[in-house]
């Protein structure tokens, strides 16, 4: 392929101008025959519907009348709906526990697996096993650890003497914390995977350089292992900000969206206004909204980025 | 490798038309897979006709019904488009959403009945009510919208209370004839008992709004859509009392583990189970299979003191063409078999209770082989008076919504019954009336 794409036109005979501008297109065809199964799944799938997401949230639709213009209003909406000011407040909280404790167990599983110990290999597989583990079954098994009477983790807190433990699922102020726990618990085996993958690029003079100077185990994670760990630090980062903003499965698995709306979470709003209540213009609105946030916390991350590598 | 000029050209030029014919084979097989074609005909010259139900294989009354049919109607192959029941509502929604063309769609509550037919998803069968005789069809005036029809009945279902006889021996106590919501938290408490490291609770209520929200309006004319509330406050205040005293699973316990009532009344975890008549047919199937040996019977719904005769609520379950279905005409043809007396017939004998209601299916019903055959037994299968679960208008989903929401938190005692009145009547006149 590559021979037939890079091979340079004969120079000394300049053939006519129907002939070259045949060749250049050439390869532009070949290349694009082959992304294109891809190109076209994607522009069908992704592309079109997050297009018209953006014009529907423009509309009053419900999917069978006709679409009726309305201009701002959706977004007016927006601003007097508790429901959306719920669900934002959730979402917010739950990024805000779910992206560092994430990173943080995440990068400690890396640091503590990426040592010669016996079986490090399986216990590298036990911690990445959830990622790959139906959420379903994630969800479920975390729901019956959290039962607030029968489940485990209630019953060794009150072992150690912790009278009242909390409610969890089963109560609004401890409802998301559960889910977080249950995410993070879910995820960490695959970001610990990129962090690990990213420690065995650090190379072992920086350490022994550093050992020499006599620097303790703490001031070689903070001047070595940090600073070099940045750029998978920053991929981790935004990568978690993207799926926090997005969680949606977890939560309607395990409290949906309950108890009251302690749970409600911006994803969950899109699909109950847009295919529960049928206001397609009105959920379009708010998946918009969402869109923007996630946007804006990316853009202000890659800034932030190339302010520190510059 | 060394080519020649011509023959490296040639090359190229099959490489291209091999990757572009390629792509495009890839294309057509990506795209045609989003366009989730369905064959309307089965091929043999018969027509298929494709139905939405749920649970198939443990909601024996469809297979009844499509039996039923296909042996009326020689040629014509049903097709179920099965859909696990928890998962209905949304499923049928979203299908619904995106142009599917089912022919025939099960509506199981009316609360999303009346979502589909306000937008215009399910097609007008006014024509097959004022056709036939349907003045016996209970249920019928839930799916009236507007005086059109979008949906006919095939079965009613209606709330009764389910005991376990084996406990009520047992603890020498006699079920009254005319339960009161006191006489049955008394009795609840008394049954409650720990049997062997086991624990047996005196009830069990589900962590349906319907079982504390729908009775209340059905036996203090309550609206549930009317935005004021206050009707509520005994029944929560009873459903509460219970869960403190232990006498009934608590409701966080039951969502964290998303507890199921036939699990606990099967395997004699509760004494008693206020629930839809629905459940006689899988219980009687159970019994069949020898899954379960519960020793059951019927009683009807208890009363407020105030209350003349047996009043309860319940949901008929009925039949709708998808206004985009390929065989509409079958499909109508479908849907008032289903709600006719043939249809009766078959669902009758497996302990399903139809919509067309005679003395002869009744009686029918009560013949089935497992049916309790005792009084008040029969007696709670006769209510004075059926209230439907929840009235249907454009706002019903919404509310809906809203008295969720409410209740979970009343329930898990985050609010204060009153607190969480006052935030219904809030939302409800605030988010949906106003």
């Amino acid at each position: 392929m590559t021979h037939v794409i890079t091979q340079p036109a004969p120079s000394s005979a300049p053939p006519s101008a129907g002939p070259r501008s045949k060749r250049a297109w050439r390869p532009i065809l070949i290349g694009w025959s082959f992304i294109l199964p891809n190109f076209v799944g994607f522009a069908l799938f992704t592309l079109i519907p997050m297009l018209a997401a953006f014009a529907l949230a423009f509309l009053d639709w419900d999917s069978y009348s006709t679409p009726e213009w309305v201009g701002l209003k959706n977004f007016q909406r927006l601003l007097s709906d508790e429901n959306f000011h719920v669900a934002l407040r959730n979402t917010l909280f739950y990024a805000a526990g779910h992206i560092p404790l994430t990173l943080i167990v995440a990068l400690g599983l890396a640091m503590a697996l990426n040592r010669k110990i016996r079986g490090v290999q399986f216990f590298r597989t036990a911690a990445f096993f959830p990622y790959i583990t139906s959420l379903v079954a994630v969800a479920v098994v975390w729901n019956m650890l959290f039962n607030p009477t029968a489940g485990p983790i209630n019953q060794a807190l009150e072992a150690i003497g912790i009278a009242h433990p909390p409610r969890w699922v089963a109560s609004t102020d401890w409802a998301m914390p559960a889910v977080i726990v249950t995410s993070v618990w879910r995820d960490m085996g695959y970001y610990m995977v990129l962090y690990l993958a990213g420690l065995q690029t650090i190379p072992n003079e920086y350490y022994e350089a550093a050992r020499v100077d006599g620097a303790n185990a703490w001031q070689r994670f903070w001047s070595v292992t940090l600073p070099c760990l940045r750029p998978t630090t920053f991929f981790v980062l935004v990568m978690l900000t993207i799926q926090s903003f997005k969680v949606l499965d977890l939560i309607v698995v395990m409290t949906d969206g309950g108890p009251g709306r302690s749970t409600l979470v911006l994803a969950q709003l899109v699909y109950r206004e847009g295919i529960t209540e049928g206001h397609f213009g009105y959920s379009s609105a708010i998946a918009l909204v969402l869109f923007v946030i996630v946007l804006t916390v990316t853009v202000v991350q890659f800034r932030l980025n190339e302010r520190r590598s510059a | 490798m060394i080519l020649s000029h011509a023959s490296g050209r040639a090359r190229e030029r099959r490489h291209l038309i091999r990757s572009i014919a390629v792509a495009a084979a890839l294309t057509l097989a990506a795209t045609a897979c989003g366009s989730g074609g369905q064959a309307g005909g089965s091929g043999d010259g018969g027509s298929t006709l494709t139905v939405a139900v749920w649970n198939m294989a443990k909601t024996p009354e469809f297979k009844a019904l499509f039996d039923a049919f296909q042996a009326a109607n020689p040629g014509v192959k049903i097709q179920p488009v099965d859909i696990l029941a928890d998962d209905y509502a949304d499923k049928v929604t979203t299908m619904l959403a995106g142009g599917d063309s089912t022919d025939v769609i099960t509506m199981k509550n009316v609360t999303d009945y009346s979502r589909y037919s306000s937008r215009g998803q399910l097609t007008d069968i006014t024509d097959l009510v004022k056709s036939g005789d349907t003045s016996k069809l209970a249920g019928l005036d839930a799916y009236n919208v507007k005086n059109a029809y979008f949906a006919l009945p095939y079965r009613q279902d209606f709330w009764l209370l389910y005991y376990n006889k084996a406990y009520f021996d047992k603890a020498g106590v006699k079920m009254p004839e005319n339960l009161t919501w006191d006489e049955y938290a008394k009795l609840a408490q008394q049954l409650t008992k720990e049997e062997g490291g086991k624990k047996v609770y005196g009830t069990y209520h589900h962590t349906w709004r319907s079982v504390v929200q729908a009775i209340s309006a059905a036996q203090t004319g309550g609206d549930q859509l009317g935005g004021d509330y206050g009707f509520f406050t005994d029944q929560y205040n009873l459903a509460l009392g219970l869960q403190k005293a232990g006498a009934t699973l608590d409701f966080g316990t039951a969502t964290a583990q998303k507890s199921d009532y036939k699990t606990m009344f099967e395997t004699g975890a509760t004494a008693m189970l206020p629930m839809g008549t629905w459940y006689i047919a899988s219980i009687l199937a159970q019994k069949e299979k020898g899954a379960t040996d519960v020793d059951w019977a019927l009683a009807p719904m208890p009363q407020r003191p105030d209350g003349t005769g047996v009043t309860t609520f319940g949901s008929p379950t009925a039949f709708a063409v998808n206004k985009r279905a390929k065989n509409a005409d079958l499909a109508k043809k479908f849907v008032q078999f289903a709600a006719g007396k043939a249809g009766a017939d078959a669902i009758a004998k497996i302990g399903v209770v139809p919509a067309l209601q005679s003395p002869e299916i009744t009686s029918a019903y009560f013949g089935i082989k497992g049916m309790p055959t005792d009084e008040l037994s029969k007696k709670a299968f006769q209510p004075d008076k059926v209230v439907l679960e929840m009235p249907v208008s454009e706002h019903t989903s919404d509310v809906d919504t809203i008295l969720k929401e409410e209740h979970e938190l009343i329930m898990v005692g985050d609010k204060t019954v009153a607190d969480g009145i006052k935030s219904m009547n809030e939302r409800v006149k605030n988010e949906v009336l106003n």
